[in-house]
């Protein structure tokens, strides 16, 4: 483990999801807390990552059932559960990728369809361009670099969380989301 | 304040200030990334999952035994011998039934045939 991963590990970081953990690790039962907390993040990851709804799910799905098969054996350190799962949603949405390439399917067009009931339509239509334009970009970003900003934003992690996840520095996470963000600024014309 | 910090610590830490709602302070060289931020914290949203998909992945997982037993079962040798023999016994017995069908229904409409033109 480098030096900067090993302080990472030895921040004293209170972990929200503990005591939802240990229930759960008693009482599988009591994972459908965990389930219902994370469900959505988890998801919007993957449907981020991957582009297509069904494949969005079947990783959801993957993530959450290896997640309660692994339960037993996770303990607490570094970053936490949410970065634990985030790990495994990480491997699964990467297999996913994987099998696809070997497929040779593309996933399906940028999508963006959040609701914005104040607004008129023609601010709807403006913005729903732009954040057109802004998913086709940062799926256009290297992989490395993509999923930073996903971590990052998607589930607004810390740099030393996605480190976790990513297995990599939260220096190198920080450098790397510089990089992102200028990219997309230079592609964006920010 | 430390002066050693990279271009990208600063970034980071505004980033950390843009997600937690705070206040944010740059200098003008990072506003375009910053700005690119802003632009994704609004794009990236939650995205909602469907009732059933949520109902039907809380039913596996209160009892993820199941479905996982059956992909061990049929992973193993003498799992795929048997999955093997039970979808070859259902496919007989699928086709059995379809060929009495069809012989009832042509002897009954062979029967009715035969009277029209007695």
């Amino acid at each position: 483990m480098s030096a900067a991963r090993q302080a990472v590990a030895l921040v004293p970081r209170a972990d929200p999801d503990a005591a939802a953990v240990r229930d759960a690790q008693r009482d599988h039962d009591a994972f459908d807390v965990l389930y219902r907390r994370y469900l959505d993040r988890v998801y919007a990851y993957a449907f981020y990552e991957l582009g297509d709804h069904h494949d969005a799910e079947d990783a959801t799905e993957r993530t959450f059932l290896a997640a309660l098969r692994a339960l037993d054996g996770y303990r607490p350190t570094g970053a936490g559960f949410r970065a634990w799962l985030f790990r495994i949603a990480h491997n699964t949405t990467s297999n996913a990728m994987r099998t696809r390439r070997r497929r040779h399917t593309e996933p399906l067009p940028d999508r963006w369809d959040a609701p914005a009931p104040d607004a008129d339509p023609a601010t709807l239509v403006a913005r729903a361009e732009e954040a057109r334009r802004v998913l086709r970009a940062v799926r256009d970003l290297p992989e490395d670099r993509r999923r930073v900003v996903l971590l990052r934003f998607v589930d607004g992690m810390s740099s030393a969380e996605v480190g976790e996840v990513l297995d990599r520095s939260p220096g190198a996470v920080r450098v790397l989301l510089h990089r992102a963000l200028r990219e997309l600024a230079a592609r964006l014309d920010r | 304040m430390p002066t050693d910090r990279t271009a990208a610590d600063r970034l980071d830490e505004a980033v950390d200030a843009l997600i937690a709602g705070h206040p944010i302070a740059v200098d003008v060289t990072l506003r375009p990334a910053l700005h690119v931020a802003q632009l994704l914290r609004e794009t990236l949203t939650p995205v909602p999952t469907g009732i059933r998909f949520q109902a039907g992945l809380a039913g596996r997982l209160h009892a993820p035994g199941l479905g996982e037993r059956t992909l061990r079962a049929v992973g193993s040798p003498r799992g795929r011998l048997i999955a093997a023999g039970a979808v070859s016994s259902a496919a007989v017995g699928v086709g059995v039934t379809a060929y009495a069908v069809w012989r009832t229904g042509r002897r009954h409409g062979g029967a009715s045939h035969r009277l029209l033109h007695r």
